[in-house]
């Protein structure tokens, strides 16, 4: 694939993302939450008891939908590729200190562009903050930030994690008493799209992110490393699509109050979106590309997707997350202490690591 | 000829870098083409030959051919 087809591909599946990102909203999705990463990982959760939250309970079919197409994709085109072995404790910490960061924005870096998409303002905060943490990510890089290498593994750790999609998916239908659902009206885990469209927009979109390397880092990554804006291309052609499908829908609600499932602190929004970006730089992905990765086989990023999830059930035992209401005083003190350990991790992995090249 | 070196770390393949201006080998950095590889990772683009003892974080090493790829290093258990 030569650079101009790869431009081509990437922004045609943008495009294809952000017009499904909006259908799943049609079809019972919360508001601007089409796709959300964060908020996905964060309902799973809570309907396998790992927080008590009821408002946000349920197993979202995306999530295996995404892993399985990415690992249908990958195995066909021979690219499932086991291996693992690069700092896995480290990239759980960093893993559930990202989730923590989304959860004071309310929305991964995906859900971020779906509401701007939706009109949004207060995401403008979080992007601006997003930029920043990437940016804190990118100077370790260029001065020597390594999680170390990754090894072959034997194929069943790198099958692990489609497996358990396909019992998480086996939970859904059966739907056991001690699997939790929030209640229709009860709160965001109680909108969803139907099972089956769930599960083909997760495939589709697992499919495309795998082919394309979708990223919502890497796209202001790769301009402050290389001056490529391939990846940002794909970033800014699911704004356009969503944005486009918003406004012909009539889901455009530009301003920032009343806006769903949000707050108005724009402060909180940026530190929010500053952690996750720097942890994501430091993962080498964010959360989509996490569970794609996964899906290849990737066993680091599965135990990243771990931590996004150990993160999201901290956060509502321990009244971390935001709410429409605003952040609150222990998610703020949270992301405060995030932001010292990313940084933290990332001064030991750049200028220890350099001392023992040297 | 005309070489690309896929790296473990964008740091990885800066040393790379480096290395290769020892030999006087232009070489630059970029994203690893997808046709490649499916890591969004860094790798360097090089006119040179394939290093005897490549860094430990060099992954692979293909030369550019009319054809395709063609390998010429890849770093075992990789």
């Amino acid at each position: 694939m030569n650079g101009k087809k790869e431009k081509i591909s990437i922004i045609l599946a943008g495009l294809c993302i952000g017009v499904i990102s909006i259908a799943l909203v049609l079809l019972g999705n919360p508001a601007n939450m089409g796709f959300c990463i964060a908020c996905f990982l964060r309902d799973i959760s809570g309907a396998l008891g790992l927080h008590q939250a009821a408002a946000v309970q349920y197993i979202r079919p995306e999530i295996p939908g995404l892993v399985l197409g990415s690992f249908l994709v990958s195995f066909v085109t021979r690219e499932f590729s086991p291996r693992g072995g690069s700092s896995p404790m480290l990239r759980f910490v960093l893993g559930f200190f990202v989730m923590i960061g989304c959860l004071m924005f309310l929305g991964c870096p995906f859900r971020m562009i779906l509401r701007l998409a939706g009109g949004d303002g207060n995401a403008l905060f979080g992007l601006a903050g997003f930029a920043a943490g990437i940016l804190c990510g990118v100077f370790f890089l260029n001065r020597g930030y390594s999680l170390k290498r990754t090894y072959r593994q034997p194929v069943l750790d790198g099958s692990a994690m489609p497996i358990l999609q396909l019992a998480l998916l086996a939970l859904l239908i059966a739907a056991p008493v001690f699997i939790r659902f929030t209640e229709t009206g009860g709160g965001p885990g109680g909108s969803h799209a139907p099972l089956i469209a769930s599960l083909i927009a997760g495939l589709l979109v697992g499919a495309l992110a795998q082919r394309t390397r979708l990223c919502m880092v890497g796209g202001i990554r790769d301009v402050a490393l290389f001056r490529e804006w391939k990846l940002l291309m794909g970033f800014s052609a699911i704004l356009v699509s969503a944005l486009a499908v918003s406004l012909l829908t009539g889901k455009f609600s530009p301003g920032f109050q009343g806006q769903p499932v949000t707050h108005t602190d724009g402060l909180w929004n940026a530190l929010g979106m500053l952690l996750a970006g720097f942890g994501c730089v430091l993962l080498g992905g964010c959360p989509l590309r996490q569970l794609v990765l996964s899906g290849e086989g990737n066993a680091d990023s599965a135990v990243a997707v771990l931590g996004l999830a150990a993160g999201a059930a901290f956060a509502h035992n321990f009244g971390l997350a935001s709410s429409a209401d605003g952040p609150t005083a222990n998610g703020k003190i949270a992301v405060v202490i995030g932001i010292v350990a990313v940084a933290g991790i990332a001064i030991v992995n750049t200028f220890t690591k350099r001392e023992e090249k040297a | 000829m005309i070489c690309i070196a896929t790296c473990f770390s964008h740091f990885g393949a800066i040393r790379f870098i480096r290395l290769c201006k020892e030999q006087g080998w232009p070489a630059r950095a970029m994203p690893v083409p997808r046709d490649l590889s499916s890591s969004c990772g860094t790798c360097v683009r090089y006119e040179g030959e394939c290093p005897e003892k490549p860094l430990e974080e060099v992954e692979q090493i293909v030369e550019l051919t009319p054809s395709g790829y063609r390998p010429l290093y890849r770093a075992q258990g990789s």
